[in-house]
């Protein structure tokens, strides 16, 4: 886990066999779970506990802050507590047991079930720009451009289950991701297709290069129908 | 034990309808006994007449049937207000009544609705109402309306085509075609007006202007330039963007980024150094009689004979052209003489084509042969010329000429293939680049203070403050070191990646290689 903490840190040379763009994405925000396993009185939390908020008029679970690693957690009466804000997923765990830990020595039996990484979202920049409107024409199926409501196109990719954002300027933001090799997958199979709507490019003759990837992305019959509708189209 | 009132007998029975006793012996209706317990006291809780299955005044409508009339009442009510035709309300009540599966509703969220299905129900048929105006008709966040436009696409599984993308050429169309103040316009000037602006929009869809962004402030900068272009007076950003329902000052910032464009796209010119963003507006008929006519030759590719320097149209129509009506406007003959008589020296010099260093001389011999005129007393009406530098836009109409395909709505590959002399890169992507830069002379800069701190023997007094510490106007007056510079000096002294660092991601790099407290 300590070293999967240093990939793509820039500290090492990029494995251009993981990564064949040349590009790591850099992690911003791991989100994960545990179970405390007990009953909380959040409002003795929140007595005795430094960093720590609840206003349960607002919002009813504790929020907690530590500084090393930087995290907030979400604390649930029902034991069940959300850590936020590290940079990986051992910084979160880390975190998490740190957080249970406060919990112990504020007399609670807390222990320390069923951690989970539950989303990792990771952001590059591709260094190009992207021409959103041709990306969203050919990839109808898969993405959602409505610049009256958000700048970026939103790409669903279906294999691996990853959302990416895509803005004009080249960069990137993969969320939905379990597991960081999934973050790295997604942009790998993305690459190749930003590469054909770089500025400068006629995309509307590059359509059929990405027909093995969007078949691959394909995971049901449905959308096998709208993509060749869209390429006859 | 009651007893009869009458006959004193103990024997009664209760009237069905009163609820009340009577004397099974003598019939005699005993008093009212049949109380209910009141608790609480006198302030205690009050029943309510309940009737169920009806509701409203006297009237005997079911609830749900009130609640759907009501309902579409309010949706004839949205589309009047949007102005929308009768058979479109009837299109955005089958939408609800499939959505709502005939039940419709009540409250705020179904204002929205209408709204949300009103746009649907426009964009569907191609023709583009901006989320702005809807939101601002129905009194509601955009946000909101967006949220709910995107619940009603995903709900009717609308894809392309049947949903197609937003277009900005009929927003365009539609603004100029509905705003009053264009209501007096001339046909004529309307039409070279929707002319102009599709081709100006046309031509910010190539340079990125509206990549990623709310097309409705750049119709509104297009619709100000365009009015400008053609005398059309009393157009402001600020009414225009009132009228749309747009943000003003992004409407100014889109302004601003159109003429950049013209400005850069001016700069083929020969006199292209003089154009300004002040003084665009002067040069823009020039400007985009350039840019159409460019529009109008081969694109670039297809045309093997263009070469580096020259230009893939005859740029001498478009100098000769401003250059005449410069000299019409003082009737002075000899100018035209003059001019002539360069513009054969031009064609003898290049047959088909010029380079920018062709129409750069033959500019400033033009200029140099009027100094001497001027000095030699030959013309008679330079006094009045020299009030007006510069021709007035509006005196002169014949630039456009309205031929090029990018007058009319295309399809993106087709604008894209057009060339119009200027190419930029998407304004994000530009700052992106520029703060990159900044980055790294910071980076620079911070290794030398690293530098000159290791080794103080070799230190270099003014290397240690990145240029633009040095330039910059904020920071110019303190001359000292920021926190950006303190975190890049930290992250370097940890060894971190320059290219990293340049991203700009410092909280993360600083997390991963500083605090290092992911590892145990």
């Amino acid at each position: 886990m300590a070293e999967q903490g240093l990939e793509g840190s820039g500290s090492q040379p990029v494995d251009l066999k993981q990564h064949p763009s040349g590009i790591v994405p850099t992690l911003q925000n791991i989100v994960s779970t545990v179970n405390l396993d007990c009953k909380l009185e959040l409002k003795a939390i929140a007595l005795q506990a430094r960093n720590a908020e609840y206003n349960p008029k607002r919002f009813a679970a504790v929020i907690m802050r530590i500084r090393e690693p930087k995290t907030t957690a979400l604390i649930f009466a029902s034991g069940k507590m959300v850590c936020t804000g590290a940079k990986s997923e051992v910084q979160s765990k880390l975190a998490a047991r740190k957080y249970a830990r406060i919990i112990q020595k504020l007399g609670f039996p807390a222990k320390f079930k069923d951690f989970k990484i539950q989303n990792i979202v990771g952001s590059c920049d591709v260094k190009f720009p992207i021409r959103l409107e041709g990306l969203a024409y050919s990839h109808g199926a898969f993405s959602s451009y409505e610049p009256e409501l958000f700048p970026g196109l939103i790409y669903r990719m279906k294999q691996p289950k990853i959302v990416l954002l895509i803005f004009v300027s080249g960069k990137i933001v993969l969320t939905g991701a379990k597991v960081r090799g999934e973050t790295y997958e997604a942009f790998e199979n993305i690459y190749p297709v930003l590469t054909e709507f770089r500025k400068n490019q006629q995309w509307y003759g590059y359509v059929h290069n990405s027909l093995p990837f969007i078949q691959s992305c394909l995971s049901n019959e449905g959308y096998k129908h709208v993509y060749f509708f869209q390429l006859t189209d | 034990m009651p007893i009869c009132v009458s006959c004193k007998g103990n024997s009664f029975i209760r009237d069905d309808t009163s609820e009340r006793l009577y004397c099974s012996t003598c019939g005699q209706l005993q008093d009212y006994d049949n109380y209910v317990d009141v608790y609480g006291g006198i302030s205690g809780p009050t029943g309510t007449f309940i009737r169920l299955g009806t509701s409203g005044q006297g009237t005997d409508y079911q609830y749900r049937e009130t609640k759907i009339h009501e309902a579409k009442k309010l949706i004839d009510d949205v589309t009047l207000r949007l102005n929308l035709s009768l058979s479109r309300g009837d299109e955005i009540k089958a939408m609800i009544d499939k959505i709502t599966e005939g039940e419709y509703g009540q409250g705020n969220w179904f204002n929205v609705l209408i709204g949300a299905c009103a746009y649907v129900a426009m964009r569907r048929d191609n023709k583009s109402m901006p989320i702005a105006q809807v939101g601002s008709t129905i009194g509601c966040d955009d946000y909101e309306l967006g949220r709910m436009i995107m619940r009603v696409v995903d709900f009717l599984d609308l894809k392309k085509p049947d949903f197609p993308e937003f277009d900005i050429v009929k927003l365009y169309e539609r603004t100029l075609q509905n705003w009053r103040m264009f209501g007096n316009l001339g046909e004529s000037v309307k039409e070279r007006m929707k002319k102009q602006g599709i081709f100006l929009i046309q031509c910010a869809i190539k340079w990125f202007l509206t990549t990623g962004r709310r097309p409705l402030p750049m119709v509104v900068a297009i619709l100000v330039l365009v009015a400008e272009l053609n005398g059309v007076g009393g157009v402001t950003i600020q009414e225009c963007a009132k009228e749309v329902n747009a943000v003003v000052n992004t409407c100014r910032l889109r302004y601003r980024e159109l003429l950049e464009a013209l400005v850069k796209a001016a700069q083929v010119l020969p006199w292209g150094k003089d154009v300004t963003v002040k003084n665009v507006i002067r040069h823009a008929p020039s400007v985009i009689q350039y840019m159409e006519k460019k529009s109008m030759s081969e694109p670039r590719g297809k045309n093997d004979l263009d070469l580096e320097g020259c230009v893939g149209l005859d740029l001498k129509d478009v100098v000769r052209e401003c250059l005449r009506k410069d000299c019409d406007a003082d009737n002075s003959a000899a100018e035209i003489e003059k001019l002539n008589k360069l513009s054969h020296d031009s064609q003898q010099m290049d047959k088909l084509k010029l380079s920018h260093e062709c129409l750069s001389m033959i500019y400033s011999k033009f200029l140099d042969e009027i100094e001497n005129l001027k000095s030699s007393g030959g013309f008679g009406a330079v006094h009045e010329r020299e009030e007006r530098q510069y021709f007035d836009p509006h005196d002169y109409t014949e630039w456009w000429n309205g031929k090029s395909e990018l007058s009319k709505k295309l399809l993106l590959k087709n604008i894209l293939e057009k060339d119009v002399g200027l190419d930029p890169m998407p304004p994000s992507y530009v700052k992106g680049l520029k703060a990159c830069k900044r980055r790294r002379e910071r980076i620079h800069a911070a290794k030398q203070r690293i530098h000159n701190i290791m080794h103080p023997s070799n230190a270099h007094s003014d290397a240690c403050i990145s240029e633009d510490v040095l330039t910059g106007r904020k920071r110019k007056r303190r001359r000292s070191l920021d926190w950006e510079d303190l975190i890049i000096e930290t992250l370097l002294l940890h060894q971190v990646k320059e290219e990293e660092i340049e991203q700009g991601w410092y909280n993360s790099l600083l997390d991963l290689h500083v605090f290092n407290s992911g590892f145990m």
